[in-house]
């Protein structure tokens, strides 16, 4: 070979090495790029979520609870009842649905017997089973009625509710129903529409809703009776059989 | 049979990243939701179950996107193959409890009254998909793979022939 050829093979086998080594760098700052790329979504994906979970942060301010409230609960009877029994509910859950068709004019007797004081623990998380957040909003207004009208009127308001449960899935009743049962339940008009519209207890129902979660409850209707949790069907004849 | 020894993987992957994509993008609505979920399996100190519930939709999510591109494809099966092995025992320690919960797999969580009898099913699809990415983790190359063009020179296509990993 001449060394004319042999300079000239020498001059393309550099040429091709500094075109691969281009590449190998080309494709080691994609490959850097795209660890960044996992990195910054993981975190600030995290991060956005984190944001986004209100719970417990009550909008940067103290959680407006309702006038009324024990805590997250809501106590209606008499102070002396014998038995306390404690009910997780969510306006939009069907069973709790079924659980109050079954029991909510007993309830309410044996309330008025002084046989029973029930303290009601309202949640709100079934919002992405309805088409317009009624879960939550309904949960706001149960809040709204204790707050301007106390325990009973609160009491009238949930039975007249979950009479009125919508189907899973569908469009629930609007602001404007729920005023006008709440009205109808005794809360004062002007007052009661201000904290329905303006979701005044929103934060409250959502940290709410955690403490039911934190309390080691997993689903709703969950009935306690003396410290003890109850699922639908016994808690059902639990309370039937204390109100009886 | 070469066929399939070259090609199992691509299909592998599209089902798995599927799979965790989903289960990603429904929990992203609702992040008390997935901290209610974690917490609902009452295995983790409190202290760290809402965090734990804010990544785990963000993990999935990444995990199964880097699966269906082929992108980081041994670090993504190995990742997706701890979470199963996570969620395996979750499961299974649920069962064992007594606690009737819903898996939360894809959103929801908490209780469930046919939680029993679901438990075995949901266990042996974690089970199904989990030896699937271990596969994946041990062979990573797969076709139409964004790995093929990010790292060419672990393999040697003209030789036809697959070097050590």
């Amino acid at each position: 070979m001449s060394t004319r050829a042999r300079k000239s093979r020498d001059r393309a086998a550099t040429l091709r090495r500094e075109a691969e080594e281009r590449a190998r760098r080309r494709r080691r700052w994609l490959v850097i790029l795209a660890v960044g790329v996992v990195v910054a979504v993981i975190v600030g994906g995290t991060a956005l979520l984190t944001s986004r979970d209100t719970t417990g942060q009550g909008g940067g301010a103290a959680t407006t609870a309702p006038t009324g409230a024990d805590g997250y609960g809501v106590v209606v009877g008499d102070a002396d009842a014998p038995k306390t029994v404690v009910i997780y509910e969510d306006f939009q859950c069907p069973v709790c649905g079924a659980f109050e068709h079954a029991s909510a004019s007993q309830v309410a007797q044996g309330i008025d017997d002084g046989k029973v004081r029930v303290e009601y623990r309202v949640v709100a998380f079934l919002d992405q089973a309805s088409q317009n957040e009624y879960s939550s909003r309904a949960a706001n207004a149960a809040a709204a009625v204790l707050d301007v009208a106390g325990p009973d009127a609160f009491k009238k308001f949930h039975d007249t509710l979950y009479a009125n449960q919508p189907a899973e899935n569908t469009a629930g009743p609007d602001n404007d129903q729920l005023i006008e049962w709440a009205v109808q339940a005794g809360a004062d008009r002007g007052q009661v529409t201000e904290a329905i519209n303006s979701g005044q207890f929103d934060q409250w129902v959502v940290d709410a809703t955690d403490q039911m979660s934190k309390d080691g409850v997993t689903g709703t209707p969950t009935i306690e009776i003396d410290g003890e949790k109850l699922d639908p069907q016994t808690g059902l004849q639990r309370v039937l059989a204390l109100v009886r | 049979m070469k066929w399939v020894v070259e090609w199992w993987g691509l299909p592998a992957r599209l089902l798995i990243g599927s799979v965790w994509i989903a289960a990603g993008l429904i929990k992203l609505p609702d992040p008390a939701a997935s901290v209610r979920a974690v917490r609902a399996y009452d295995l983790l100190p409190e202290s760290v179950v809402p965090p734990v519930g804010h990544t785990l939709p963000i993990l999935e999510l990444v995990v199964g996107v880097c699966l269906v591109l082929g992108l980081f494809t041994r670090p993504a099966s190995a990742g997706s193959a701890v979470l199963f092995v996570a969620f395996i025992t979750g499961i299974a320690s649920a069962w064992a409890r007594g606690l009737q919960i819903e898996c939360g797999c894809f959103g929801g969580g908490g209780f469930d009254a046919d939680a029993t009898s679901k438990y075995p099913w949901e266990i042996a699809r974690d089970v199904g998909l989990l030896v699937l990415s271990i596969l994946l983790a041990w062979r990573p190359r797969t076709p139409f793979a964004v790995d093929t063009f990010l790292f060419p020179t672990e393999t040697h296509p003209a030789e036809g022939v697959r070097q050590p990993r």
